[in-house]
């Protein structure tokens, strides 16, 4: 078993723990029920995007700095990893919507910032496919995950900025009783783990991709192309 | 400073010779966004009571597309001509040149919203007051910079035309939601403050403007 699998197990079992604690742990909402377990993986997945998209900008910058291949590498493992949890709290959310609210969608604003912000990181995984492998595609790309990460302080703060169906902040409120707050930061603390673990495997991943690249590039430097099959003589 | 003001006004003037000279870009635009009109006339079935409030989205959608085009073309006649890379070889700063090239995208967008207005006042019965057109163009500013960046970045990319939409378009929103409650308010359907509207546009621009000028050395300079 190497590192990363041992990694990858523990953040399993850390998301099982957090699972029973959801069902069986934490007492059912009063007045939604047990859809109201939703909660505490619907924001984790939240918090954990905003760190992974933190990852995208500080990379970003870090390359543009300097041009690391390291903070590169970050990078992308963040945008990818961003993207997951970005859809795990959309689809959560909507599931949840569709019972409370009556709909699985409404245009507010945290609900239309979030889809905006899914878009503009599934455009930068784009920018990383279409530009030239290399410099170009980390310059292109850390260029977009810089402004993109506009967007996040706009999805956090639309509860407060818009009136918004979506409910406002409830933690630092002090609106939860506490075995609710106990549930929801063990979750947070175990979805925030499995984060930072699929982003280091994402980063072993785009290492191992890179030196196939390279290990590509020299071949066609030492060889030249690889030459086309001869027409077959009849 | 000054040298770099020198050098964005003659990179300006060149584009926008050139587009007198050919009449390529303006007239088509132009023609673009009364389509659009015509074509938003059958999708709502406008009348004189739904107009004014269908109208600001229609101005808006129509700005939209018609600025994708105006800035991916600003880098079309630089690609299709490898000057670029020439103009880039110069001592001239890339933002200088950058900061230019946005300049004149801008000014033809605003020729062609100056065809999108009247025309939107005339088959619509929407009011074309000093606030309306002070929202457009405040949105333009800030819109015009990010476009021309993500315009210069696709440049040389594959896929570029397909690329420019997904980039350009969810980082104008904010323009599109401060500019679309201002022109709501203006044309006397939305609720909410004009002013605060247009304060918030002046800071989007400020923002964008600033980011998109520490931004361009690194996509110019590829």
């Amino acid at each position: 078993m190497s590192r990363y699998d041992r990694a990858a197990a523990a953040a399993v079992a850390l998301m099982l723990v957090a699972g029973a604690a959801i069902f069986l742990y934490a007492p059912a909402d009063a007045l939604q029920g047990t859809v109201q377990r939703i909660f505490y993986l619907h924001v984790s997945a939240a918090i954990a995007a905003y760190g992974s998209f933190a990852v995208v900008l500080v990379g970003g910058l870090i390359y543009l700095r300097n041009g690391s291949l390291v903070a590169d590498r970050f990078a992308r493992a963040g945008a990818v990893v961003g993207l997951v949890f970005t859809t795990v709290t959309l689809v959560m959310g909507m599931l949840w919507a569709k019972p409370i609210w009556g709909s699985y969608w409404t245009w507010d604003a945290r609900l239309t910032s979030t889809l905006v912000l899914w878009i503009i990181y599934a455009g930068y995984l784009l920018v990383r496919q279409l530009a030239e492998p290399g410099r170009q595609a980390a310059r292109y790309a850390a260029v977009v995950g810089i402004f993109g990460f506009i967007d996040v302080p706009i999805v956090h703060f639309s509860v407060t900025w818009w009136q918004t169906q979506h409910p406002g902040p409830i933690i630092v409120n002090d609106a939860l009783p506490p075995e609710m707050l106990a549930t929801f930061f063990l979750t947070m603390a175990c979805t925030l783990f499995l984060a930072a673990v699929m982003v280091v495997i994402r980063y072993r991943i785009e290492t191992l991709a890179d030196g196939v690249d390279q290990a590509m590039a020299e071949r066609v430097q030492l060889v030249g192309p690889r030459e086309p099959e001869a027409e077959p003589v009849n | 400073m000054t040298n770099s003001f020198a050098v964005a006004i003659a990179v300006a003037r060149k584009d926008l010779r050139a587009e007198w000279r050919t009449r390529e870009l303006v007239p088509a635009l132009a023609q673009f966004v009364i389509l659009a009109l015509v074509i938003a006339n059958f999708g709502f079935q406008i009348d004189a009571r739904n107009a004014p409030s269908i109208a600001p989205g229609v101005l808006w959608l129509a700005l939209v597309f018609a600025g994708l085009v105006a800035f991916g073309r600003a880098f079309a006649a630089e690609r299709e001509q490898a000057s670029l890379e020439a103009l880039l070889m110069t001592p001239a700063s890339p933002v200088a040149i950058f900061a230019g090239k946005a300049l004149a995208a801008t000014l033809l967008l605003v020729g062609c919203e100056a065809v999108l207005l009247p025309a939107l006042a005339l088959f619509f019965g929407t009011p074309l007051t000093v606030q309306v057109v002070a929202a457009v163009l405040l949105a333009t500013i800030g819109m015009a910079a990010l476009g021309c960046l993500f315009a210069a970045m696709v440049a040389r990319v594959r896929a570029r035309e397909l690329l420019l939409p997904l980039l350009t378009l969810p980082l104008w929103i904010p323009f599109i939601v401060a500019g679309g409650q201002a022109v709501q308010v203006a044309m006397g359907s939305g609720s909410g403050s004009y002013d605060q509207a247009m304060a918030l546009l002046v800071d989007f621009d400020i923002l964008f403007l600033v980011l998109t000028s520490l931004a361009a050395r690194f996509v110019l300079d590829e």
